[in-house]
């Protein structure tokens, strides 16, 4: 049976920095949308501290999510090689 | 060291290698049930809301029943992945995969129906742009988009040793595998940095799980609308949740088990225990649901009155007291005994919580609008073929997403399966030894 061409290490790599760059592109996109609220609540002059209060929650959550996978591609994919290596 | 290969490994691997004609039955149905959605959606769009069974009072329909239906299954997945995890549970190895895959999938189209409710989805821009956090609504926006980031991470992290086997040993897509396996070798680092990333992710996740469904049922609770405005409402949506969740994924594991063979890793047992997780959850469901209805039964507010007796003897009598058979009659009686034709009697029963959980959503959604507290006159709600078309196409974009999943990744983790048989064995026996009376605990 023939064998499949060997994937570009080089590639690989590039594209696992894209993929973690999504991650940070999605979870970054939700942070500035709710700094985003809570100017426009500010502007208006329309109850600051709801936004503020459930901001308070919720971005600390999204970047714990973003440390969370930021760590194990560092452990993973450069620590976890190099390590190896 | 490499760790040892099991024979029967192969099963796992054997969707995802070959293709039978059944997947492609199976991909026509669904996309037939996909095809009457997209048709019934297409007219919704172009026509308007007009087309569907929605009007002034009732403007929530199956949209909005679907929504929490679907948002709960979704539950099935990360929360109890996460329960089961934390407390070590060990029967929870082959299960774990199926159920967090269910939640990244149905999340997606709970989400969806919000979109299709609006009529004009392009407003969903006037949330993004100005959206107000003192509205329920907002809350769930961004408790969903946390969930389902959570869910996603979650699912991800335990698939990493399962790619890196798939990277080498599949001869097909090589690259795929190759990125999302992040050059995993298995060296005791990567192993630790792993397991601690689910660790955390599991503690996360449980409180965002709770979060969600609170939140989705304060969309109801923080109105003053009768039989909606409930101080209950918060752990009631989330037991539902919890409660149909499960039924979803015992459903799905017995089609698989059946479609692909899985009988080696799903046995009885599992269904056993799950079954028994089940009758657990209707009888808190039924507390709740006896709770509620009793507290609003005593206050005999007229407003209220209205609305209560419409489900218990008035026009939605056959959804309320078939949601009582489906959740809670039911499952007792299939339940209770399990030692004998364990997966027949936790199916019957599952098909039927689901069943029962989507009357349930009905129930609550649609009877309070009907009545409406303000002087608009009663409103009788008839969901039209693009509400049913809309629920058919939800329902078989679910299943499809969930079949292509299956011919990329394996259904039942590879190496959770691994590590039980190689060091849960002598674990548990230390763990037991550490629970009994005397020094054996000590040296744990």
């Amino acid at each position: 049976m023939a064998q499949p061409p060997p994937v570009s290490d080089r590639l690989v790599r590039t594209l696992q920095w894209l993929w973690l760059g999504w991650a940070f592109l999605l979870v970054g996109g939700v942070i500035i949308w709710i700094v985003g609220l809570i100017l426009a609540s500010w502007r208006l002059d329309d109850v600051v501290q709801a936004s503020v209060g459930i901001s308070l929650v919720a971005i600390p959550i999204f970047i714990v999510f973003m440390g969370v996978v930021f760590y194990v591609f560092w452990g993973v994919a450069l620590h976890g090689r190099k390590r190896e290596n | 060291m490499a760790p040892e290969r099991d024979d029967h490994e192969d099963i796992l691997l054997a969707p995802i290698e070959r293709t039978g004609p059944g997947f492609y039955w199976a991909v026509a149905f669904l996309s037939l049930l996909i095809l009457w959605g997209a048709a019934a959606y297409a007219v919704q769009f172009t026509e308007g809301l007009g087309v569907t069974g929605l009007h002034q009072p009732v403007a929530w329909g199956f949209y909005v029943t679907n929504f929490v239906f679907f948002i709960g299954i979704s539950h099935a997945g990360t929360l109890i992945s996460a329960i089961l995890r934390l407390s070590k549970a060990e029967w929870r190895r082959p299960i774990t995969r199926m159920a967090e895959v269910i939640t990244c999938m149905v999340i997606f189209i709970g989400a969806g129906q919000i979109l299709v409710d609006l009529g004009r989805p392009d407003r969903m821009m006037n949330v993004l742009r100005h959206g107000r956090y003192q509205s329920p609504l907002l809350w769930d926006a961004t408790s969903i988009s946390a969930y389902l980031t959570a869910s996603l991470t979650y699912l991800y992290l335990p698939m990493i040793p399962d790619i890196a086997i798939l990277r080498d040993r599949l001869g097909k897509r090589k690259l795929l595998y190759s990125v999302l396996a992040l050059g995993w070798t298995g060296t005791a680092y990567q192993q630790k940095v792993l397991n601690r990333a689910i660790a955390i992710m599991a503690v996360l996740v449980i409180p965002i799980a709770i979060s969600v469904h609170s939140v989705v049922s304060f969309v109801f609770s923080m109105t003053l609308q009768p039989s909606w405005h409930s101080t209950i409402f918060g752990p009631y949506f989330v037991v539902g949740a919890i409660f149909s969740g499960i039924a979803g994924l015992i459903v799905t594991m017995i089609i698989f088990r059946k479609a692909y063979g899985l009988d080696y890793y799903l046995k009885p047992i599992h269904f056993r225990y799950l079954g028994q997780l089940l009758l657990i959850m209707s009888l808190l469901w039924f507390y709740f649901t006896f709770a509620e209805y009793l507290t609003g039964y005593y206050g005999a507010e007229p407003e209220e009155m209205k609305v209560f007796w419409s489900k218990f003897t008035g026009p939605f009598w056959p959804f309320f007291w078939a949601m009582v058979l489906c959740n809670f009659v039911v499952p007792l009686s299939c339940l209770t005994r399990l030692q004998r034709h364990t997966v027949g009697k936790v199916l019957i029963a599952s098909i039927c919580i689901i069943i029962g959980m989507w009357l349930e959503r009905f129930i609550i959604v649609v009877p309070t609008l009907s009545f409406p507290r303000l002087p608009f006159p009663q409103g009788v709600y008839a969901p039209t073929w693009v509400e049913w078309g809309e629920t058919a196409g939800s329902l078989g974009l679910f299943a499809l997403f969930y079949l292509l999943f299956t011919k990329f990744f394996p259904i039942v983790s590879i190496w959770e399966i691994r590590e039980g048989r190689e060091h849960s064995l002598k674990e548990v026996e230390q763990r037991i030894a550490s629970y009994l009376p005397g020094d054996a605990g000590e040296k744990v």
